[in-house]
């Protein structure tokens, strides 16, 4: 493919080449050789081609089986649908509460990301701005944590949710936190809580000291200046964080899949209602398409407007080690 | 305001871990704990009938019954004869998958970092489109190869079966199933070794380039004594967090194949604990995975210090 189009580009190029009688691949290959920086912004080029389309193909795909209508599934192309049934977009929150579904993964996101924006302040605050003994140890533990597998804290974690304690008897129906936000919310907060600390911890310690200094001889509080001055003035840092815990929190599978019954009225997590469309007697090829093009707006749309963020986010927590 | 004067008088040590007691209170019941949990429910005995699932103190023996392969775990398709254990299976699983993966994504993430790296128009829009599958829900990842691979909706299914690689189901055939999780893994989770790479070549000091010209050093001579080692550091960093996910895998195969298809460490688990019930044999794989992670991260943390010293 690369070689073809090459080939066609030089062709596009050939005005300027005195020799008439050469083929098509020789002027290229004579071009190519006489000018080298040419060769490279032609393979350039067709780089960019090719990961635009292997990482954009499939969204395409995903709306293309989600336009055709159910019985004329099997003829989905690989560039057309096999069909046209837009209806498909109205049905998943017919057939399902499919927007219920979406709800309950903002709902818990949201949460999330304020419980680990707060809580990794504080920590980010300590780690990023101030000297004591154990430091080192406490950081690398913060670390060690985002080194193990969900898988292994799970079995606890699933006995501790399913067991009915008195004292939240009032709260929940049974006195469990099984099919409660609460048990996806809480386990996810504490494992992306190190990402936001690092991240923040970097952004935190390069406050110059003497604002912080100016803010407590003005007779602010320890805790006053660190939320009125160091977070305010970190204000790309804190967004940075929550951009990104908001979309971990939202694509999560293993804590999201595991805390629930599935049912929407049990808080289950919009994934819970993309694999409900696997029903009982048929799976709904066109709905599930439909409803992941739907679920995957909102991370969309948050990634092109804070591109910045994730990617500067991203790197940061990586570098830091 | 009582507690906050409190707080001004203290120490600067003792007010660090004021504010850290929310953050490590999270973690140890969420994380320290647990895991020291599970480490004790996996000395305890398997208790299918009975209503608490754990029996009398066996010591290492539900171990040793996993890897001499006697565990009773729902059987996979891995291997039909069944002669391997499935701790083996789910371990060559899961360490397959993380090598590939890794070792994938990192050169797409090259290629992809290379283009980023390059000033031309739309670079901003060609980074976003780059981004996106990374920041995509892994239910939807696992919907669009579900659907790309299954023989009635998909024309991927079709192709593959054409030119004879797949079977006629590939999402019920095992190893048709791995590379099927494997090609989703790396379409996703490339641009993340894209941006840290990308990271990695825009802090090296153009002048090098430049300098490495006038001494008559080809394209190549440059990548190779100026990039490379300059960004040999960040690039291991990202590998090691790439590695980590990549043992985690569950999610994807859940969705897509199956855990019976596909079995990864995380995967049986919870195919343990949900099919058969053994809550005990779960606790012990869950805890040989985090063993098995601890040890790699362990080994590239030794790599990691090698280099370092072998740059500066």
């Amino acid at each position: 493919m690369s070689e073809k189009d090459q080939a066609d580009l030089a062709a596009m190029e050939k005005t300027d080449e005195p020799d008439l009688d050469r083929g098509m691949v020789e002027a290229w290959a004579a071009k190519m050789i006489s000018n080298p920086d040419r060769a490279y912004r032609a393979t350039f080029y067709v780089a960019t081609i090719f990961f635009l389309v292997t990482t954009l193909f499939p969204f395409y795909w995903l709306l293309m089986v989600a336009l055709t209508p159910r019985n004329r599934l099997s003829s989905v192309g690989v560039l057309t649908p096999g069909g046209f049934n837009p209806g498909a977009f109205v049905e998943i929150f017919t057939t399902l509460p499919f927007h219920r579904y979406i709800f309950n993964s903002f709902l818990i996101a949201v949460v999330a990301t304020v419980i680990v924006l707060f809580v990794a302040s504080l920590a980010g605050y300590v780690f990023g701005r101030l000297r004591f003994r154990a430091k080192n140890v406490l950081l690398l533990s913060v670390l060690v944590t985002s080194f193990f597998p969900p898988a292994a804290f799970f079995v606890p974690l699933n006995r501790l949710f399913n067991r009915n304690i008195d004292i939240l008897r009032p709260l929940m129906q049974d006195g469990s936190l099984y099919n409660t936000p609460y048990a996806i919310f809480i386990p996810l907060s504490a494992l992306y809580l190190p990402l936001s600390i690092f991240i923040l911890m970097t952004f935190y310690s390069q406050i110059p000291d003497g604002l912080e200094d100016a803010a407590r001889v003005e007779g602010t509080t320890r805790l006053g200046a660190l939320f009125r001055i160091i977070v305010p003035l970190s204000a790309p840092g804190v967004a940075t964080a929550g951009v990104l815990t908001f979309i971990t929190v939202y694509n999560e599978y293993f804590f999201s899949s595991l805390m629930t019954d599935g049912r929407p009225q049990s808080w289950a997590p919009m994934l819970e209602g993309i694999l409900r469309f696997q029903g009982e007697f048929e799976v709904l090829f066109n709905l599930m398409a439909a409803a992941s093009i739907v679920a995957v707006l909102p991370v969309a749309i948050l990634v092109i407007v804070a591109q910045e963020k994730i990617v500067s986010g991203l790197t940061a927590g990586a570098v830091k080690e | 305001m009582r507690p906050l004067n409190w707080l001004e008088t203290q120490s600067e040590a003792t007010f660090a871990y004021v504010l850290l007691a929310p953050a490590f209170l999270l973690l140890a019941v969420i994380a320290f704990y647990p895991l020291l949990r599970t480490f004790s429910f996996s000395l305890l005995a398997d208790q299918t009938a009975a209503p608490t699932p754990f029996g009398e103190f066996i010591g290492f023996d539900n171990y040793v019954a996993l890897l001499t392969g006697e565990a009773l775990l729902p059987q996979q398709f891995l291997d039909p004869s069944f002669a391997t254990p499935i701790l083996q299976q789910a371990l060559f699983v899961t360490l397959a998958f993380a090598i590939l993966s890794v070792l994938f994504e990192t050169l797409i993430g090259f290629g992809q970092a290379i283009v980023l790296d390059q000033d031309f128009y739309g670079r901003r829009w060609v980074r976003v489109a780059i981004i996106i599958p990374y920041a995509i829900p892994i239910v939807i990842q696992a919907m669009i190869f579900y659907l790309m691979f299954n023989p009635t909706v998909g024309f991927a299914a079709d192709f593959m079966q054409s030119i004879g690689v797949f079977g006629s189901n590939p999402l019920t055939n095992a190893t048709d199933s791995f590379i099927i999780v494997l090609v989703a893994d790396i379409w996703k989770t490339s641009a993340f070794m894209a941006l840290l790479i990308l990271a990695g070549l825009q802090s090296i000091d153009r002048g090098l380039y430049d300098v490495a010209r006038v001494s008559g050093a080809s394209p190549w001579q440059q990548f190779k004594y100026i990039t490379l080692p300059l960004i040999a550091p960040a690039l291991l960093v990202a590998m090691l967090f790439r590695t980590m996910d990549a043992m985690r895998i569950y999610g994807l195969i859940d969705a897509t194949a199956g855990c019976q298809t596909v079995p990864s460490m995380s995967c049986l688990v919870i195919t343990a604990l949900q099919n058969t019930r053994r809550w005990a044999t779960a606790s012990a794989v869950a805890f040989l995975t985090a063993v098995v992670i601890g040890v790699l991260v362990l080994l590239y943390l030794i790599s990691l210090r090698d280099t370092e010293a072998g740059v500066t």
